[in-house]
């Protein structure tokens, strides 16, 4: 009976098991494999020649390849961190406003929030490259009428990144929002209740019931926000090319350049399993900080 | 006739003629480019007049934005589905040969390139003695300035020398007007590094002799110390030679608004000065490089483009790739003796490298703009074509935008730029 049940089992699980397998696992797997390979990407895998760890030192050496690699390592992890931080409390701010029941026009506040999330890539660096211009943008004019002088925004290695932080942030907070909205709606109302017989002000309210009640969901948004900020390539790509000196040349963007653009499949395969490990650890000792303070 | 009768009849008429059709059209290629709309539909104007002369070759042109013109063609050219026609920077040629990415001209092809470009055109386009496209298109730079700033600085003539050129951008700057005296460009790796390359030649320096990178030299060092005085005089404002993906941006944008009074850019970008400036382009006015102290006389930087075919398409694809770009590229497919893909180019103000492109179009050569830029020519330098000469490129990129902010010394940014090139060409090499 157990042995037909897991035959079974397995025939139901086959297809699945097979797709994850070839498009997902074998490209991992190929990845891991020509790390340690010098390879073009334009040959057939046969001509890989065998390098070691050769391409990892080339990664992290003191060449133009190894400051690139680290430039663009840095680049990413600014830009993760500070897309988190701004993206989660924004949206938990923007989910309490919205979530009150006794606000007219909620749901027409959600829609507007959560549009920004479907407008294109295309269009919203389109919009934003020009609202960054220099001389002519928006942005600049409006905080000239406050007296605050232009701002170079896009063309200073200082504010580029930041700049483009602050569009991905504008694009996701909308979604971000509508996940607080869903866990603030699975904390049950008799709480808030209990708590305001007790004397609780909003404020401890909040403190006391809705931040730990929302941890999980947080740490959800956390995840997905950190794993859409290290994947960033469009606003780069279609905006500033990773420039000035390299102040927004991302993860991403930097292993197309190596592996296609330059047909250095080796070290591009070596940079993208870096990614790969970073993402691994970053998502993993998250979810270790947070299970440990479940458990205390 | 009934209405059944009709629409079987229909039916038959339509098998009949599909073979038909189809065979009239059996061969598609592509063509890749990185034009904008206006002159991509110029282009198939031109593949339509083909086509009629050609009734079994369909050509259908596909544009991208020239910062994903190389990845389109690495990442689909590998495949015989790719683009059969890619317009390509002679720069990236070393490497897609290399990769066996373009195919050889056939020896037909390759005699009339030979008889009618001139040599140095023809070698851009070659490795290792085997043409591997048709050159096309050729592009120098020179000295661009406003006449009206000049006018009002009191500017009587364009700089000769370093000397004048620093004094000169000094009194086209005005801080308070957010004016600068010569705008740079960051952020694009040819439109940072060849007006750094055409200073550098006309002060008798090169970025690669014989093959090695040569930016350890005097005369570099007197190049990379000229941007660091440019800089920290204010003569050169590196927030406003930002450049976007379409080679476009706030540097073009402060030069177009009379915010820059002098920038190093090469011909191809008039149409684009006249759609930013309108009348004002009149103000517009070319000068040749000023001469550095190392210097013999003005020289600058100059590169070429051309067509290739895509080595793994199919036999007919390529045959009828080749046959498409000779006429294409010869005096017959253009207006008085000129080629359609030189009238093509002058429509977008740059320069045709076919010896009877030249004279066919000598009368709009000789404009104010374009002739300044004709003028150059003879004593222009190649930009070198070395293999890994794009990673080369943009790694010095990297290195003099560090010193457009400040963020190197002129002394700093020579010792790297000379290390990180010697590492790039080695390991090409291998």
């Amino acid at each position: 009976m157990a042995k037909a049940f897991r035959a079974s089992a397995g025939i139901m699980l086959a297809p699945a098991v097979t797709l994850i397998g070839v498009f997902v696992l074998v490209p991992m797997l190929l990845t891991i494999w020509l790390c340690f390979q010098d390879w073009s990407t334009q040959t057939p895998f046969s001509e890989a020649s065998f390098v070691g760890l050769g391409n990892f030192q080339e990664i992290f050496g003191s060449t133009s390849v190894g400051r690139d690699f680290k430039t663009a390592l840095l680049n990413t992890t600014i830009y993760t961190a500070l897309s988190v931080v701004l993206i989660l409390p924004l949206s938990v701010v923007f989910g309490l406003l919205v979530y009150q029941r006794e606000v007219a026009g909620g749901t027409a506040l959600r829609t507007v929030l959560f549009s920004t999330y479907m407008v294109p890539m295309i269009a919203v660096a389109l919009v934003w490259s020009k609202l960054y211009s220099p001389s002519e943008g928006p942005l600049n004019q409006m905080l000239g009428l406050v007296g605050i002088g232009p701002q170079p925004w896009l063309s200073s290695p200082r504010s580029a990144l930041v700049s483009i932080v602050l569009l991905n942030v504008w694009q996701q907070v909308g979604y971000f929002t509508v996940l607080a909205i869903a866990g603030l709606t699975q904390i049950p109302g008799s709480l808030y209740e209990a708590a305001t017989l007790d004397g609780a002000n909003g404020r401890e309210q909040f403190r006391f019931i809705t931040l730990p009640l929302l941890r999980r969901t947080l740490l959800f948004s956390a995840v997905i926000a950190i794993i859409n900020a290290v994947q960033v390539f469009e606003p780069v790509a279609l905006i500033t090319q990773g420039g000035p000196v390299g102040s927004t040349n991302v993860l991403t963007y930097h292993i197309r350049r190596v592996g296609i653009e330059r047909a250095q499949g080796g070290l591009g395969s070596a940079m993208a399993v870096m990614l790969m490990l970073s993402l691994i650890v970053c998502v993993s000792a998250l979810f270790a900080l947070v299970n440990r303070r479940d458990s205390e | 006739m009934s209405l059944a009768w009709i629409s079987k009849l229909t039916l038959a008429a339509g098998l009949v003629a599909l073979p038909v059709t189809g065979w009239a059209q059996s061969v598609n290629i592509s063509y890749l480019t990185h034009w904008s709309p206006e002159t991509v539909a110029l282009l198939e104007a031109a593949a339509k007049d083909f086509s009629k002369q050609n009734p079994d070759v369909a050509v259908t042109v596909r544009a991208v934005p020239f910062g994903d013109l190389l990845t389109t063609l690495r990442s689909q050219g590998g495949s015989s589905d790719g683009p059969t026609i890619g317009g390509i920077y002679d720069l990236w040629l070393p490497e897609l040969a290399k990769d066996k990415l373009v195919a050889p001209a056939p020896d037909a092809v390759a005699s009339e390139v030979k008889s009618a470009w001139p040599a140095g055109v023809v070698s851009a386009a070659s490795v290792g003695g085997t043409l591997y496209g048709i050159p096309n298109e050729i592009d120098v730079y020179a000295l661009n300035y406003n006449k009206e700033l000049f006018k009002a600085a009191g500017i009587a003539a364009p700089p000769k020398t370093w000397a004048e050129f620093k004094d000169v951008a000094a009194k086209l700057t005005d801080k308070d007007k957010g004016q600068q005296g010569f705008g740079m460009i960051n952020s694009w790796a040819a439109g940072v590094v060849h007006p750094f390359a055409s200073l550098l030649v006309s002060n008798g320096g090169n970025l690669v002799k014989d093959g090695k990178p040569a930016l350890d030299s005097p005369q570099a060092g007197e190049t990379f110390a000229l941007y660091e005085d440019l800089i920290k005089s204010g003569a050169s404002v590196p927030a406003m030679a930002t450049a976007d993906a379409n080679t476009t941006g706030p540097f073009l944008d402060n030069f177009v608004s009379g915010k820059t009074g002098m920038i190093i850019m090469a011909n191809w970008w008039e149409s684009a000065l006249k759609t930013g400036m309108g009348d004002k382009f009149a103000n517009v006015a070319t000068a040749p490089i000023p001469v550095g102290p190392s210097g013999d006389k003005p020289h600058s930087i100059s590169y070429s483009w051309m067509t290739v075919v895509n080595a793994k398409a199919g036999e007919a694809e390529q045959k009828a790739a080749w046959q498409f770009l000779g006429w294409l590229n010869s005096p017959k497919s253009g207006k008085n003796g000129a080629s359609a893909m030189s009238d093509i180019l002058m429509s977008m103000g740059i320069l045709p490298s076919r010896s009877s492109d030249i004279e066919a179009h000598k009368d709009k050569l000789g404009s104010e703009f374009l002739s300044g830029y004709v003028s150059v020519l003879a004593d222009a330098r190649p930009f070198p074509v070395v293999l890994g000469g794009q990673e080369f490129s943009e790694s010095l990129q990297q290195t003099l935008e560090a010193l457009q902010y400040g963020q190197v010394s002129a002394k700093d940014a020579q010792a790297n730029a000379q290390a990180d090139a010697t590492s790039i060409l080695e390991r090409a090499a291998k």
